[in-house]
């Protein structure tokens, strides 16, 4: 990688705001990745276990956005 | 009277408060989207305050976003793919206000005297007594001076003119 590296700050009022960045970032990249996984014909328990969580906690958050967005989705595996 | 306008005015702020969150894919109504709403809500004295400090929705948006990359920047993460950057937006509105919205309400009637004495003025200052957390980090870095913007916003309230 080119460019500056930015070293790490140590204060704690950036570092606190620096959680809550990253945790808002994992959240758009988890929308993000399981959206592209569904896409591609992946099943929620696969994504389910990709992503270390129940099937049935990555269905509660991403189910109705995925059919707003018209992603079509897989019927459970028997 | 004057509570009852209140009153009206708090649920135009949390319906678009509510919208704002929707928008940036949080389950919570938080102060940031406040804010949002307040600029983008009916005129009035806070949101011509927010004006006089350079503050519309839009730049409240553009420094919103720029506080999300500073404070990924502190620890050393810069994100290369922007679109991660840009939030997805939620299949549902919510209707729950987190931690930070309701210290915005707890601080803003606590500069009340009571409920029917409250006014917008109030909800701004609300966001204001913020300390910590997204919405005072992103008003430094849109160079607010959030110590004048205060000491107008209780001059507008006790009638001076701001």
């Amino acid at each position: 990688m080119t460019g500056v590296e930015v070293p790490a700050s140590q204060d704690p009022t950036d570092q606190l705001a620096a959680v809550v960045a990253l945790r808002r970032l994992a959240d758009q990249l988890e929308d993000v990745a399981v959206e592209r996984a569904m896409r591609a014909g992946w099943n929620w328990l696969d994504v389910a276990e990709a992503l270390g969580v129940t099937r049935q906690a990555v269905h509660k958050k991403h189910a109705k956005r995925l059919i707003a967005n018209g992603v079509e989705l897989r019927r459970r595996r028997k | 009277m004057k509570g009852r306008t209140f009153e009206t005015y708090v649920r135009t702020v949390l319906e678009g408060g509510a919208r704002e969150a929707q928008r940036s894919g949080s389950a919570t109504i938080e102060a940031e989207h406040l804010l949002l709403a307040i600029a983008a809500g009916p005129e009035n004295a806070s949101r011509e305050l927010l004006r006089s400090a350079g503050l519309d929705h839009e730049t409240i948006r553009d420094a919103l976003r720029r506080e999300f990359e500073q404070s990924l920047r502190t620890v050393g993460v810069s994100v290369t793919d922007r679109s991660l950057l840009s939030p997805r937006e939620a299949a549902v509105r919510p209707s729950r206000m987190g931690r930070s919205a309701k210290l915005v309400f707890e601080r803003g009637m606590a500069a009340a005297h009571g409920k029917n004495d409250a006014r917008p003025e109030h909800l701004l200052l609300g966001v204001l007594e913020l300390r910590y957390g997204t919405v005072p980090r992103t008003l430094e870095l849109a160079g607010v001076d959030t110590a004048a913007l205060k000491e107008r916003a209780r001059r507008s309230l006790s009638g001076e003119s701001a």
